[in-house]
C-alpha cells in the first residue's frame, strides 16, 4: 500500500513536470509565433553588385520607411548579367530558391515562366495601369498572353554621333544604312576621325542585339514568337550581313570590330576615335563626363535602316517578378507596386540616372532638366524591337551568335551560316512543339 | 534446414560487406547512365515547359545535325589527344630524371607531384593568370626574349586558347603519369641492364630493347586513365576559358553542361551524354585491348 | 605484384653505374633536375608571389619580378568581404566526412574482395574498374533529377554522397591489394579462435593496415577538396560553398576589372592544405596511388 502511494505520488510529481514542460513549450512556441507575426517579412533580392549600391541607397530605403513591416535583403550577385542568369537557374533547378523578387533581364521572362518558376502576375494589375509603360517592355513581360514581370528600367540600344563633326562638314545625321557608310568614309578621308562606325561584333549576346537592329532595318525578322517561324535564311537577313561586312571591308569599321563588346567600343567613341557608335544608353553620362575628348559633342537617334523600312532598337531593360516559391507573395507585390511607381522611379532616377520605364518620366521637366536627352531617347525606346520572347530564347541566340560570328569572321559564307542557323534552329523550336 | 557450410557463410558474410558499396555505386553510377538513356528518348524542354514527352529518337536527329555538338566533340578530340601525348612524353622523360641518383632527390620528387594533388579550379585561376593577354608573365617573358613585339591575346584567339589550356593540363597531370611510370621503371631488374650493356649495349638501345617494352602496361594504363579524364575534362576549361572565345574550347562537357543548366533542355542533354557515354566505352575498350595483348606478349616475350 | 615503394634502392637500377666516360650525364642531369622543379613549382610560386604584391604592382607593365613591397590586403579582403572561414570550414567537412564514409564502405567492400571469393567477385571488379573511368560530367543529369527528388540541393550530403561514391573505386582497389598483401595465417589463427568475420575484421585486420587506410584517406581528401562539377551545381547558397568553386566565381563576380590578388589569395588558401599533405605525405601518396592504378 505504502509504495503504491508512494508510487502514485512520484508518477503525479512526474506527471505535474511533463505538464510545466509542455505548458512552457507550447508558450514558447506561441509567443514566438506572435513574435514573428509581428517581425518584418524579409524578401531576398538577387542583382549584380554594382547595381546593389544604388537600388540600397535609393529604391530600398525609401520603401522601407514606407513598410516598415517589410524588409528587403540585397544579395549581391555575380556582375556579368548571364552569371546571373545562370546562378537563378541553378537555384530554381534545385528547387528551393531562396529569392522572392526576381530581377530579371527582359529575355530571360519566357524561360524563367515555362520554366514554372514565376507567379502569374497578370490579374493584379489592369491594362489601364500598364499603358503608363512602354507597350515593348511589357511585351517584354508576358509568356502565353500572361504577365509574369513588371518594367522598371528601360535600356535600347541606338546610335551616337559626333554632331560637332557632321556640323563642320555641313551633314545631316544619316537615315539610311547607305548615309551611314558615305558619311562615314567622308568625314574618314578628311581625317575628321580614323573610324566611321563602330558596333559589337564578338560572339556573345550583344551580337546579336545588334544584329537585330540591322535586321529590322531590312524589314527582315529572327524566330516569330506566335508561329516560331525562323526568318534567318530569306534575304533580308542575308542583306543584314552584308552591310556588317561592308562596313569593315570599306574601311569605315575596323577589322578588329569583331571582337568588341560594349566596352571597347565605348573607349574608341570616348576617345574620339569614330564617328558612330551603336550601343546602349549608359555611354551617354560617361562620354559627356568630365575629361572625356568628346564631352558636348555627340548626340543619339535611333538606329538607321534601309529605304522605306523603320530603324529598330534592341529593347533590353530589367524588371521585377515573383517567384512561385516565394511565402510572401503579397509583401513582393507590394514592394513590385511600390518600385514601379511615378513617384519612386522619378527619385530613382534622378539619383542613379538610370533609363525609366514609365514612358511619361522620359518628359519629365525635373528629369529633362538633369538628363537633357531623355526626349529622343523616348524616340528611341518608341522604335524598340523585343529579342525573340520564346521559352529557348537562350539557346536560339546561341545558335545565332555562333553563325553570325562564323560569318563575320570569314569562317562560313552568308548564305551557308544563316542556313545552317535557321535549320538547326527550327529543329530546336520543332522538337518543342511536335511534343507539345 | 540444413546448416550453412564455412565457405557459403562465409559468402554471405562477402556480400554483406560489399553490399553497401555496390548499392552507393549503383545509385551514384548506374542510376544516372540508365536513366540517361531513357531520358533520350524524350523531348524535356522549355519547348514542353519542362514536361517529358515521348518522341522517340528525335534528339539524336537533332544531335547529327548540331554543328555545335559536332564542333564541341572536335575540340574535346584535339585537346585530349595533344594533352595526353604530350603529358606521356614528358611524364616519361620526368619520369627517367626522377628514377637516377641525384643529391635532394626525395625533395625533387615531392615536388614532382605536387601538381597533380592541387585543385584543378584553381590551378586554371593561376593559369589564366599567367595567360592574362595584359598583365600574363608569359607575355613578359616573350617580350622580354624579343620573341614578339605585342602582347598575345592567349586566351581570345581561337588556337591559342587551345594552346593555353592543353599547357595548363599537361602542366596538372603529367606528375600522375610520371609517378606510374616511376613505380614501372623501379620494377625493372637492374640485372637486365647489366646484361646488356656488357653486349656493349648502348643507353638509347637499352632504353629502346629494355625500358620501353617492360614499361609498356603502365604506359598503356596511364594512357587509359589520363584519356578517360581528359575526355571529361570540365573545371579547367570552365574556369580558364569557359569554352570561349566563341566556343573554340568548348569541350563535350561543357556543352552537356550548358545543355542541362542553362537552356533547361533535359532530353537533349540526356542524348548529349548517352553519345559522350558511348564514344567513352568504345575507345576505352581499343586501349583495354590493347593493354591485354601488349601484357600478353610481354609475358611470352619475357618467357 | 607487390607494391612498390618509392624507397627501394634506386642506384643499382642505373644502367650506365660503370661507365665514368660518360660525363655528359652529370651535366645534363642537374639541368633536367631543376628544369622539373622549376616546372612543377614555377605556376604555384608565381600566384603565392601575386597573393602578396600590391594592387600596382601586380597590374604593372612591364612585368615586376621582385616587388618591393608586400601586402596582406587581399587576403584581408577574402575574410572581411566574404565568408572565406565558411568556405574552408566547408571544404574541410565535406571532404573529411565523404573520406571516412568511403573508407566506412570501402574497407569491407575490399576485404569481402581480397579474401572471401563472393559470387559476381569478377562483374563487381569489372564494374569498379570502368567507374574509375567514369568523368563526373556523366552522371551529374542523373544525379540532379536525385537532388530535385530528395531535396537534397544546398544541402552537404548531396557532396558527401557523390564524393564517398566516387572514391569508393580508388579506396576498394588500393585497400584490396594492401589486404592480399597481409599473412593469411592470422585470420586463420583468429578464425580457429572463434572470431566472425567482422570481428576479425575491425579487431584484426583493420588495425594492422591502419597505414594502408591513411593512404588511401589522404587521396580520398585530396580528390573530395578538389571537386568542381557538383560542388558548382548542387550549391548555390554563398555559406554552403567549397573552395575552388567560390574562388572560380571571384573571377566572374566582374566582369570588367578582374581581381587578381583576392583570386591568388583564395588560391593559396585553397591549395595550401593540399600542399602540406604532399609535403608531410609524398611516399603514401605514391604508395597509394600505383598501388590503385597499377593493380587495376
Amino acid at each position: 500500500m505504502h509504495d503504491l502511494h508512494l508510487h502514485l505520488l512520484r508518477h503525479r510529481r512526474s506527471l505535474q513536470r511533463w505538464g510545466l514542460f509542455f505548458g512552457v513549450f507550447l508558450g514558447v512556441i506561441l509567443t514566438s509565433l506572435l513574435v514573428m507575426a509581428q517581425q518584418p517579412v524579409t524578401l531576398n533580392l538577387l542583382m549584380t553588385a554594382p547595381d546593389a549600391q544604388p537600388w540600397k541607397q535609393g529604391l530600398i530605403r525609401d520603401f522601407e520607411t514606407q513598410n516598415p513591416r517589410i524588409r528587403i535583403n540585397i544579395i549581391e550577385g555575380p556582375n556579368a548579367t548571364n552569371l546571373l542568369e545562370d546562378l537563378y537557374t541553378s537555384a530554381f533547378i534545385l528547387g528551393d530558391s531562396p529569392y522572392d523578387l526576381i530581377n530579371m533581364d527582359v529575355i530571360w521572362t519566357a524561360k524563367f515562366a515555362s520554366a514554372g518558376w514565376l507567379l502569374d502576375l497578370t490579374d493584379r494589375v489592369s491594362p489601364e495601369e500598364l499603358q503608363a509603360f512602354s507597350p515593348k517592355d511589357v511585351e517584354g513581360g508576358r509568356y502565353n498572353d500572361r504577365l509574369y514581370r513588371m518594367p522598371i528600367r528601360s535600356d535600347a540600344g541606338m546610335l551616337y554621333y559626333r554632331k560637332d563633326l557632321l556640323q563642320e562638314a555641313g551633314l545631316q545625321p544619316p537615315e539610311t544604312f547607305a548615309d551611314l557608310i558615305r558619311i562615314s568614309k567622308t568625314l574618314q578621308e578628311k581625317d575628321a576621325a580614323q573610324w566611321g562606325y563602330i558596333w559589337q561584333g564578338r560572339q556573345y549576346e550583344g551580337l546579336v542585339a545588334m544584329f537585330i537592329e540591322v535586321l529590322e532595318g531590312f524589314g527582315g525578322f529572327w524566330v516569330n514568337p506566335d508561329t516560331l517561324d525562323v526568318g534567318l535564311d530569306r534575304p533580308e537577313a542575308l542583306q543584314a550581313i552584308a552591310f556588317l561586312k561592308d562596313t569593315v571591308k570599306e574601311g569605315v569599321s575596323p577589322p578588329g570590330v569583331t571582337t568588341y563588346q560594349e566596352e571597347e567600343t565605348r573607349r574608341l567613341f570616348q576617345g574620339g576615335q569614330a564617328v558612330f557608335l551603336r550601343s546602349w544608353p549608359y555611354v551617354w553620362p560617361l562620354a559627356n563626363q568630365e575629361g572625356s575628348p568628346v564631352k558636348g559633342k555627340i548626340a543619339i537617334q535611333s538606329m538607321v535602316h534601309a529605304p522605306g523600312q523603320t530603324g529598330g532598337s534592341c529593347l533590353g531593360g530589367w524588371g521585377l517578378g515573383i517567384a512561385k516559391s516565394s511565402r510572401h507573395p503579397k509583401e513582393a507585390w507590394t514592394a513590385i507596386q511600390f518600385f514601379t511607381s511615378r513617384e519612386a522611379q522619378k527619385r530613382f532616377i534622378l539619383n542613379a540616372g538610370y533609363v525609366p520605364s514609365r514612358r511619361e518620366l522620359f518628359t519629365d521637366p525635373e528629369i529633362v532638366a538633369k538628363y537633357g536627352h531623355y526626349p529622343q531617347l523616348l524616340e528611341v525606346v518608341d522604335q524598340a524591337v523585343l529579342r525573340p520572347p520564346i521559352a529557348q530564347y537562350a539557346q536560339v541566340s546561341d545558335i545565332l551568335q555562333r553563325y553570325l560570328s562564323a560569318t563575320l569572321t570569314h569562317r562560313l559564307s552568308p548564305e551557308q551560316a544563316m542556313q545552317s542557323a535557321a535549320a538547326e534552329t527550327r529543329r530546336l523550336l520543332e522538337s518543342g512543339k511536335q511534343a507539345a | 534446414m540444413a546448416p550453412l557450410t564455412l565457405e557459403q557463410r562465409d559468402r554471405r558474410t562477402a556480400w554483406m560487406l560489399l553490399l553497401p558499396a555496390v548499392l552507393l555505386l549503383l545509385l551514384v553510377f548506374a542510376y544516372p547512365i540508365g536513366r540517361a538513356f531513357w531520358l533520350s528518348l524524350f523531348t524535356k524542354n522549355l519547348g514542353t515547359e519542362l514536361q517529358a514527352v515521348f518522341s522517340g529518337f528525335t534528339n539524336y536527329g537533332r544531335l547529327i545535325g548540331d554543328g555545335r555538338f559536332w564542333q564541341s566533340f572536335w575540340a574535346t578530340i584535339v585537346f585530349t589527344t595533344s594533352a595526353v601525348i604530350l603529358e606521356l612524353l614528358l611524364g616519361l622523360g620526368i619520369a627517367l630524371v626522377l628514377n637516377q641518383k641525384f643529391f635532394g632527390r626525395d625533395v625533387v620528387r615531392t615536388i614532382a607531384i605536387l601538381p597533380w594533388a592541387l585543385p584543378t579550379a584553381l590551378i586554371g585561376l593561376a593559369w589564366a593568370w599567367i595567360f592574362n593577354d595584359q598583365f600574363g608573365v608569359v607575355n613578359d617573358i616573350l617580350l622580354r626574349l624579343g620573341l614578339i613585339r605585342n602582347g598575345i591575346n592567349w586566351l581570345g584567339e581561337p588556337a591559342l586558347a587551345m594552346v593555353a589550356l592543353v599547357f595548363a593540363d599537361v602542366w596538372k597531370t603529367t606528375p600522375f603519369i610520371s609517378i606510374l611510370l616511376l613505380a614501372g621503371l623501379q620494377s625493372i631488374s637492374p640485372d637486365l641492364y647489366e646484361a646488356y650493356s656488357i653486349e656493349g649495349a648502348s643507353p638509347w638501345q637499352s632504353f629502346r630493347r629494355i625500358t620501353l617494352p617492360l614499361l609498356m602496361p603502365q604506359i598503356l594504363i596511364a594512357l587509359l586513365f589520363r584519356f578517360a579524364q581528359s575526355f571529361g575534362i570540365f573545371d579547367l576549361v570552365a574556369v580558364m576559358t569557359g569554352g570561349g572565345p566563341g566556343g573554340a574550347t568548348e569541350v563535350v562537357s561543357l556543352y552537356i553542361y550548358s545543355t542541362v543548366m542553362r537552356y533547361l533542355d533535359f532530353g537533349y542533354g540526356a542524348a548529349l551524354v548517352v553519345v559522350t557515354f558511348s564514344l567513352l566505352v568504345i575507345a576505352v575498350a581499343i586501349v583495354s585491348f590493347l593493354l591485354s595483348r601488349s601484357s600478353h606478349t610481354k609475358h611470352s616475350g619475357a618467357a | 605484384m607487390t607494391t612498390i615503394s618509392n624507397s627501394q634502392p634506386i642506384a643499382t637500377s642505373q644502367p650506365s653505374r660503370h661507365k665514368p666516360k660518360m660525363t655528359w650525364r652529370s651535366i645534363l642531369l642537374p639541368i633536367a633536375v631543376v628544369l622539373v622543379a622549376l616546372f612543377c613549382l614555377a605556376p604555384v610560386l608565381w600566384q603565392l608571389q601575386t597573393s602578396f604584391k600590391v594592387n600596382q604592382d601586380i597590374s604593372a607593365v612591364p612585368t615586376v619580378y621582385f616587388p618591393t613591397r608586400y601586402t596582406l590586403s587581399h587576403y584581408i579582403e577574402l575574410f572581411t568581404r566574404r565568408p572565406f572561414w565558411r568556405y574552408i570550414l566547408n571544404s574541410a567537412f565535406v571532404s573529411i566526412t565523404s573520406t571516412a564514409l568511403s573508407l566506412a564502405i570501402g574497407a569491407p567492400a575490399a576485404y569481402a574482395l581480397a579474401r572471401l571469393r563472393p559470387r559476381g567477385e569478377k562483374i563487381v571488379m569489372a564494374g569498379i574498374l570502368i567507374v574509375t573511368l567514369f568523368p563526373g560530367i556523366l552522371v551529374f543529369l542523373g544525379l540532379l533529377e536525385i537532388v530535385q527528388v530528395l531535396h537534397l540541393g544546398n544541402n552537404y550530403l548531396s557532396l558527401i554522397i557523390p564524393y564517398t561514391a566516387i572514391n569508393l573505386p580508388l579506396t576498394i582497389l588500393v585497400l584490396r591489394s594492401f589486404f592480399q598483401q597481409l599473412p593469411k595465417d592470422l585470420e586463420d589463427a583468429a578464425r580457429v579462435d572463434g572470431y566472425t568475420i567482422v570481428q576479425m575484421l575491425t579487431h584484426i585486420v583493420l588495425p594492422m593496415t591502419l597505414p594502408a587506410l591513411v593512404t588511401t584517406g589522404i587521396l580520398t581528401f585530396i580528390f573530395a577538396w578538389n571537386e568542381f562539377i557538383f560542388a558548382l551545381t548542387f550549391i548555390t547558397r554563398e555559406d554552403l560553398k567549397t573552395i575552388p568553386v567560390a574562388a572560380a566565381q571571384l573571377g566572374g563576380s566582374s566582369a570588367f576589372e578582374i581581381p587578381f590578388g583576392p583570386i591568388a589569395a583564395a588560391t593559396v588558401l585553397g591549395t595550401l592544405p593540399l600542399v602540406l599533405l604532399v609535403l608531410f605525405f609524398q611516399r603514401k601518396i605514391v604508395q597509394g596511388l600505383t598501388a590503385g592504378a597499377v593493380k587495376g
